[in-house]
């Protein structure tokens, strides 16, 4: 290479660095800078209905439910990561995810058969829109009449709203199909005598921690398991609060008073001698030591 | 194509006139098939099995558990949408180069027929097509096996969609060799690319025909859905990502609807090419 050769491609290469690391100094400028979007936006309805998008997909519909499945999942996270409590997928009425139900029907209208949509709706949207979550669904239910799981999510967004005999039917429905597990059939009985029973919620998460493949749905029907328990645990607190306050004239100011009781209660107990919720973050005396609550900041869910 | 191999294309007068035109078509198919490698058309592969890769190890975290799924529909979306512009651009200039580079001449100057021309350029991509497609669909089994840990019934359950897939790029192939037969590259490519976006409506097309108040506009309607191939019946990517397998006898009639459409096609676009003049 002469001279001449290695001067220009010297200068290419510089050219190539300045502008390089000037387009990432610009880029980061414009970042900073960007006015925050607007949120009559960020919520605008969603353009193509599903049975558009599903005609104008020339048979990538498949893909195209992927597509509006993860954006539905993304749309959740974003309003999770903007609140700071650790709030459960099934409490999220307050986050306003109005584009939540359209996102899911898309998906579900892209692809009948996918399960996945329809399950996220039966647990998150009942608290944003419970007539989107019925009508979900139903409407997985009318393209996959042999999926009994479908049954069961049903029967979950019935057993929440307190309709135990509609409860009870879904899941008898359910139980009739081809595949069935024999604990659907066993639920309708349960509904009809112990609707709204702990050991009921107990058995319905359960279910729902075996079969749920989204890490999500899972998680949330742990955090449900753990705040069953912790009601029979803090059932048991308040007895010996009570027995204390009864004997004494007063409340405990600290769990140290009352720590013979929780040790008959059988509870775990941290050093300070406060007893452990079943994810192992120690209980809070509220009402001037009168009661007992999860501490904010546990795994249990409040609500 | 060059001339050694050019001269290969004749074959011996003493071989039965079957047995010869067959030994023309599979050279030329063979020459084809040279040339769209040469061309590094396979290197559209590198791109999808990164595709792949990436979708293998990142969909996981964005996908809620369906992984398994997304790869499916990624992997055969993608292996037919690649296989679409395969078929179309480099369908449309397997009769345009040999016309342009002049080395038609010294074909047709040799007792080769223009229906084995044809048949062998279209049979000759057709091979591309398949190496294509089956190294694409090795990649999307691989792909399940690596996200599953271990073996996975959607890698062999979603093979008798891929066979779909090739028949539907075979059916485009041919589409985009008729058009390339009478008008330019780029006119040929529009019109197979409306081929395929039509053929995906094709319910559309009779439903639209059986709504139509007037008896012409209904005929029109009815005469383009049985003279566009109905794409749509050869789409089964979405209930293959479900571990659903066609029907048997589906598969069965889609494929001899599609073999008996590629001969028609064939057939209009010889007729076509046998009467144009090189001059």
């Amino acid at each position: 290479m002469n001279y001449r050769g290695s001067i220009r491609d010297g200068a290419l290469l510089l050219t190539l660095v300045i502008g390089l690391a000037s387009v990432v100094g610009l880029s980061r400028w414009l970042d900073s800078y960007r006015p925050p979007t607007d949120s009559k936006i960020e919520e605008e309805q969603l353009y193509l209905n599903g049975t558009t998008a599903k005609r104008i997909s020339l048979g990538f519909n498949g893909l195209a439910a992927d597509w509006y499945w993860m954006r539905s999942l993304q749309y959740v996270g974003r309003k999770i990561i903007g609140v700071p409590e650790n709030i459960p997928i099934d409490s999220l009425g307050q986050l306003n995810l109005k584009l939540l139900a359209p996102l899911l029907d898309t998906a579900t209208t892209l692809d009948p058969q996918f399960m996945e949509p329809y399950q996220y709706a039966a647990v998150v949207l009942p608290d944003i829109d419970l007539q989107q979550a019925i009508r979900l669904t139903k409407k997985g239910i009318a393209a996959n009449p042999s999926a009994w799981r479908l049954y069961q999510h049903l029967g979950y967004i019935y057993w929440q709203q307190r309709d135990f005999q509609a409860a009870g039917e879904a899941y008898d429905q359910g139980s009739k199909l081809p595949g069935a597990p024999p604990w659907m059939e066993a639920m309708k009985a349960k509904m009809a005598a112990e609707g709204g029973s702990r050991d009921l919620a107990r058995e319905i998460y359960s279910r729902m921690y075996e079969q749920a493949s989204n890490v999500k749905v899972k998680e949330m029907a742990r955090k449900r398991l753990l705040q069953v328990d912790s009601l029979d645990q803090r059932d048991g607190l308040r007895k010996v609060l009570s027995a204390y306050q009864s004997r004494m004239g007063r409340c405990p100011s600290s769990w140290k008073e009352i720590e013979p009781g929780l040790r008959a209660l059988r509870m775990e107990l941290d050093s300070t001698g406060a007893p452990l919720d079943p994810a192992g973050t120690a209980y809070v005396l509220v009402n001037a030591g009168c009661d007992v609550d999860v501490d904010p900041k546990s795994v249990v869910p409040y609500r | 194509m060059d001339t050694v191999q050019t001269s290969k294309i004749v074959g011996s007068t003493t071989t039965p006139a079957l047995a010869g035109a067959w030994h023309r078509i599979a050279t030329i198919a063979g020459n084809t098939f040279r040339e769209a490698v040469r061309d590094r058309v396979l290197y559209n592969l590198v791109l999808f099995v990164l595709i792949l890769t990436g979708a293998a190890v990142f969909i996981g975290e964005l996908s809620g558990g369906q992984e398994r799924k997304i790869i499916v529909d990624l992997g055969l979306s993608a292996m037919l949408l690649f296989g679409v512009f395969i078929a179309i651009f480099v369908g449309v200039g397997l009769v345009y180069k040999e016309i342009e580079r002049r080395t038609v001449y010294a074909i047709f100057s040799k007792p080769v027929g223009r229906g084995e021309f044809l048949l062998g350029k279209y049979l000759g991509l057709c091979l591309t097509l398949l190496v294509n497609v089956a190294v694409m669909g090795a990649g999307v089994s691989l792909a399940l096996i690596y996200v599953s840990r271990g073996w996975d019934p959607l890698a062999l359950s979603i093979w008798p969609a891929i066979l779909l897939i090739y028949v539907e790029l075979m059916i485009l192939t041919g589409v985009a060799l008729l058009f390339s037969s009478f008008s330019s590259p780029a006119l040929s490519a529009l019109l197979t690319f409306f081929v395929f976006i039509i053929g995906h409506f094709s319910a559309d097309l009779k439903s639209l025909a059986n709504s139509m108040g007037g008896s012409a506009a209904r005929w029109l309607f009815a005469a383009l859905y049985y003279l566009l191939p109905n794409l749509a019946n050869l789409s089964f990517i979405t209930p293959a990502a479900h571990g659903q397998l066609p029907a048997a006898q589906h598969v069965a009639v889609v494929v001899l609807y599609s073999l008996v459409y590629i001969v028609v096609i064939l057939a209009a676009a010889t007729m076509i090419f046998s009467r144009r003049n090189f001059k």
